[in-house]
């Protein structure tokens, strides 16, 4: 028994030894069960939540925060994993792996009598020499313009490992139009303008992307126009119904005629506003049938202004979501207004297509054929909640992967031959250093491997065969290769269009190296008392 | 979240307690399968004409009699995430086209049914999913292809003209499921919907299944089910008036009543004339808005507000009949039905904003009473359904609903297969044929995928007492000179009585010749939703459940309430 026993007696503690293979358990535990979701040929989970939802998904991050991780050491891991989707977007399956494989290598060697921090010494210094390899395998990527075609196979190098092939394929185009439509050189993307609209409807082969918005909600009044073509648009932010006083107010009144005129007078300033929009239509459509209006406001407006609008042929849309309205602006131009006083024609924006879509109870309005959109919608159609939710994660994965290879200027060779580089590499470094932390890089170098390994094993591969073929492969033409998933043969990752982006890669060596010697060098674990609670708990 | 130093090895003991993992062939894929499977069992018994009633008590104790699948899976409130699957897929299906609900889940789940002798076999999932999907594809080209030659060639712009064949179209959707009262009930409602569709310029194009009303009236029988064109609405007129013919309608969204100031107002009174005065002017000053409404020729007045004592009295002055309607939707469809502009605040309507209509009464339908909208040129269209009890109309109201749906499809997509199970048989044998030509380790896949068609007519005939495997073989023998002998559930024509007592034949038939017709529509995306769910299923091989939500059994957490 441990001191801390003494101490405080209701402490749980594990020392030495068992500290050590609870960690490695854990960590291989999560290794294995993440292990089957990797590559393209990965198979789904299912998850269902406590609420009965279900979600299917291969997506490493997103199991990792479903499945409800109450293990220390795994919590951990899953920790790092969600740090690298949020710096990356990608790459949590692998880094699970990753660590748990480094921990089962270091562990053939302390079972040996090495010890931890002679390994983890080893371990760092075989990241370091990971990172040069990384350098040195980096393909720039051509800008101005941008290479269009090696962003399509980034994108679909990346969905690919997370949804079906037939939806990756479509995304993949997709996502990469969005972005190019919104990439201006040298500035940064900001993927918050890429909207991500969800509709229940059809199947998933029907989503699209639109150049402008879609909003969920449409025109509140029965008798305005469904659609419009040549429409401008007026954005704003203006209150269009009647508001009650800040302070305590009242009318007084003697006669019914002198309430009429109150009534009529309370309404006076919202009518006014509403006159002033209906002069501005007036002024940018004149008499001209083939032109319209929309108003998308922000704040609400009441029956009776919807109802002199729609008396105008203006389709008014009321409760605008407000990130929405800095999306409009972008999309179509113009101004968000906050104020109807000296109205132009400039604060207008404009969109050849204005329409609305109701599905059942659901409305969806439509801005689309707009100049120059800084700011587009990606609509994902699909049968189910479940379907939604994996386009979506996916879609969202794909955006990241371009962004990142167009920040990075450059990506690097997927489908494994990063690793088996990087292992022939380490291998031969191994032989300048001197002492037992070559050991180290020895392991590092093996556990590389698993990343290769466990894409051949999922497409139905041995795993054996499949690396001594790439690693004699490589050998003879220094070339980077990688699988081939179909025939489980070494390939050219570039030729097949196969890239992996550089940061998630960087990120991925970076953090599983430092969780791994962390666990390593871990010689106990406490946990303070209060544990039981309730009677009968250990 | 608290953390507990591990004791045990492996992956169990990393999640949360409650959570439940399987993996594998034998721990996800079969238990899957066959939660699918019971899924089938429960709802193919009410498949087709023949298809028996369910019994379903739902979580709020509501009855429900009925065999439309989407309500029974509905109402059961389905658990097992497998079977969810379907259950999604089957809700997607009735949302996109509204009937086929039953076809969904009996062909998803065959086709895993099927999935499991190959998993058996040793094929791998992927294997499967991949020859399901090559299957799919080769059904939607076939699919259309099938299309029953009618004689006449229906398009978007003729439905109107061909109002026998849409019956009959409707009466075999309404079929299986009202066997017995289709043929009455079929007519019933091409008529609503054809009143409907004439009664827009553009013909079919903008059908909306909410503009065929139900309305339900408890007592009589269902053969005393009738058609308005225009609305039904169960309520009564306000107003003496009950009876209008020739109306012009005005329509308020505001109450018919003095008009108020939102922020709130207070009466300065001096002197006890000031109080007379006012009251006086209040008067006169509502009497001349009602006068203005009445002097402009509007004779019936539909509000969605309050209609005031006083305002009322003016009316029935002016003889003006009133009519106040809980709903704003309500308000608008009978805006909608009679042609008028919903008026937000109370004063006379402009010529544009009237609504005109033939007839407005009420009328008592057994004991309860209605306010009739009676138009001949409307939008809307109302079948007042009679039946003798609550359970009846509701199923009633779902047959309708699925009908009135399928009507809809139709000005989609016009194309007609046979039905009865002819279709399937037939994609059944090209499938099959298809199959052979298959190359790969595939071929099994789409082999079952052919084979799995035949559960349709199996499943009929089945429900209708006879043997499956003879009448499957008659089928089969049949198609190789006729593609539309299908399985036929009908009244015996030759010895045509009135009663509902008639001989009922069940064999295999020219479904053509008795005019048995499938929505080509909705066969595609039945089958595709199926397909999608069931591959989907296949595609699982891990399952982790969550502990459910809402904490211990409720039986445990007995006395939280009392204060002992």
């Amino acid at each position: 028994m441990s001191a801390i026993t003494t101490l405080n007696p209701k402490a749980e503690s594990a020392r030495q030894a068992q500290a050590l293979a609870i960690n490695i358990s854990a960590a291989r535990g999560l290794a294995e069960m993440l292990k089957t979701n990797l590559g393209p040929k990965g198979t789904m989970k299912m998850l269902v939540s406590g609420a009965g939802e279900i979600k299917i998904t291969k997506d490493g991050n997103t199991l990792l925060h479903e499945m409800q991780v109450q293990h220390p050491t795994a919590s951990l891991i899953a920790r790092a994993a969600t740090a690298q989707d949020d710096i990356t977007g990608d790459g949590t399956t692998s880094i699970v792996l990753l660590i748990g494989e480094l921990l089962k290598q270091a562990d053939l060697y302390i079972s040996e009598g090495l010890h931890p921090r002679i390994v983890a010494e080893g371990f760092e210094l075989a990241k370091k020499e990971s990172l040069n390899v990384l350098d040195k395998l980096k393909i720039p990527l051509k800008t101005n313009p941008i290479d269009r075609e090696i962003l399509v196979q980034i994108a679909r190098t990346s969905l690919r490992t997370k949804l079906t092939l037939e939806n990756a394929d479509l995304l993949t185009e997709i996502v990469v139009d969005a972005l190019l439509t919104l990439h201006e050189d040298g500035k940064p993307i900001d993927l918050n303008m890429v909207e991500i609209m969800e509709m229940m409807h059809r199947t998933e082969s029907d989503s699209r992307l639109v150049r402008g918005i879609v909003m969920d909600h449409g025109g509140r009044h029965p008798s305005m126009p469904k659609a419009l073509k040549n429409a401008y648009i007026l954005t704003c932010n203006v209150s269009l119904e009647y508001e009650k006083t800040e302070v305590n107010a009242g009318f007084f009144y003697k006669n019914a005629e002198e309430r009429d005129r109150l009534v009529s007078s309370e309404r006076k300033f919202i009518d006014d506003r509403v006159q002033k929009i209906l002069d501005l239509k007036k002024k940018v459509c004149g008499d001209d049938k083939t032109k319209h209006f929309v108003v998308i406001n922000q704040k609400g407006i009441d029956p009776f202004s919807l109802d002199a609008l729609a008396k105008e042929g203006i389709l008014a849309l009321r409760r605008a979501k407000r990130r929405n309205m800095e999306r409009l602006t972008l999309a179509c131009g113009g101004e968000a207004m906050n104020s109807l006083e000296d109205l132009t024609k400039d604060c207008l924006g404009y969109a050849e297509d204005v329409y609305e879509h109701v599905l059942g109870e659901e409305k969806f309005t439509f801005v689309e054929g707009c100049k120059n959109p800084k700011s587009v919608t990606i609509l994902l159609k699909g049968s189910t909640k479940y379907i939604m939710n994996q386009l979506k994660d996916g879609v969202r994965d794909g955006l990241r992967s371009v962004v990142n290879a167009i920040e990075d200027g450059c990506v690097i060779p997927g489908a494994g031959a990063l690793e088996i580089v990087t292992h022939q590499a380490l291998t031969q470094y191994k032989e300048q250093v001197k002492g037992r932390a070559r050991l180290g890089i020895q392991a590092f170098a093996e556990a590389l491997l698993i990343i290769p390994k466990a894409v051949a094993q999922n497409a139905g591969h041995d795993q054996q065969d499949t690396i001594v073929k790439l690693q004699h492969e490589y050998a003879n033409s220094k070339m980077p290769v990688g699988v081939d998933v179909t025939s489980g043969e070494p390939m050219d990752p570039k030729s097949a269009g196969i890239y992996d982006n550089y940061r998630v890669k960087k990120q991925l060596i970076h953090s599983s190296t430092s969780i791994a010697t962390n666990l390593i060098l871990v010689d106990e674990i406490l946990r303070a008392g209060l544990s039981s609670l309730r009677p009968g708990a250990q | 979240m608290a953390m507990h130093v591990p004791k045990a090895p492996g992956f169990a003991s990393m999640m949360k307690e409650g959570a439940r993992y399987s993996q594998g062939l034998d721990g996800a894929v079969y238990r899957n399968i066959n939660a699918c499977k019971e899924l089938c069992e429960t709802t193919s018994s009410s498949f087709g004409p023949n298809g028996l009633n369910k019994m379903v008590i739902n979580h709020i104790e509501k009855l429900f009699v009925t065999n439309d699948a989407a309500s029974i899976l509905r109402e059961i409130d389905v658990v097992h995430p497998a079977a969810k699957i379907l259950t999604l897929a089957s809700e997607m299906q009735e949302k996109e086209v509204g009937d086929g609900t039953n076809y969904v889940i009996l062909f998803g789940s065959k086709l895993l049914e099927n999935a499991e002798n190959l998993l058996r076999m040793g094929l791998s999932q992927s294997e499967i999913i991949d020859g399901y999907l090559l299957a799919l594809e080769k059904t939607l080209e076939i699919l259309p292809k099938l299309e029953l030659d009618v004689g006449v060639k229906l398009t978007k712009d003729n439905l109107n003209e061909h109002s026998q064949l849409i019956t009959k179209v409707l009466q075999t959707s309404i079929g299986s499921k009202l066997f017995g009262y289709h043929e009455f009930l079929g007519d019933l409602v091409a008529q609503a919907c054809l009143t409907v569709s004439r009664a827009f310029d553009d013909g079919v194009h903008s059908f909306n299944v909410d503009n065929v009303r139900i309305c339900k009236i408890l007592g009589g029988g269902l053969l005393q089910s009738t058609m308005v064109s225009g609305m039904v609405l169960k309520r009564e007129v306000d107003s003496e008036i009950t009876k209008v013919q020739q109306a012009k309608i005005a329509v308020f969204s505001c109450p018919i009543d003095i008009q108020v100031t939102e922020t709130k107002g207070t009466v300065l009174l001096k002197s006890a004339d000031e109080l007379l005065s006012f009251s006086k002017d209040e008067e006169t000053g509502i009497e001349s808005t009602i006068k203005a409404i009445h002097d402009c020729g509007i004779n019936v007045i539909v509000s969605s507000g309050k209609i005031g004592e006083m305002a009322l009295h003016f009316l029935n002055k002016y003889e003006i009949m009133a009519v106040r309607l809980m709903s704003k939707f309500d308000l608008r469809r009978v805006a909608k039905t009679i042609g008028a502009v919903v008026l937000p605040k109370l004063r006379p309507a402009t010529h544009e904003e009237m609504g005109y209509c033939d007839s407005i009464y009420l009328d008592e339908i057994g004991d309860t009473s209605v306010i009739v909208f009676k138009h001949k040129k409307s939008s809307i269209s109302t079948i007042i359904l009679r039946g003798s009890t609550e359970q009846v109309l509701d199923d009633c109201e779902r047959a309708l609903d699925d009908a009135i749906n399928n009507f809809k499809a139709l000005t989609k997509e016009q194309i007609l297969l046979p039905g009865g199970g002819a279709t399937e048989i037939e994609l059944a044998q090209q499938l099959t044929a298809y199959a052979q030509k298959c190359p790969g380790i595939e071929q099994y896949a789409i082999k079952r995928f052919a084979e799995t068609f035949e559960c349709i007519p199996k499943i009929l005939a089945e429900n209708s007492g006879c043997k499956s495997t003879e009448i499957l073989a008659k089928l089969y023998v049949g198609h190789q000179d006729n593609h539309n002998l299908g399985f036929l559930i009908a009244r015996n024509q030759s010895t045509k009585r009135e009663e509902q007592t008639t001989d009922i034949i069940c064999d295999a038939s020219d479904m053509k010749l008795n005019e048995l017709y499938d929505l080509y529509i909705t066969k595609k995306w039945a089958v595709m939703y199926g397909t999608k769910a069931a591959c989907t299923v296949l595609s699982v091989d891990e399952i982790i459940c969550a502990k459910p939500a809402g904490g211990p059994k409720p039986k445990e957490n007995k006395g939280w309430d009392n204060d002992d």
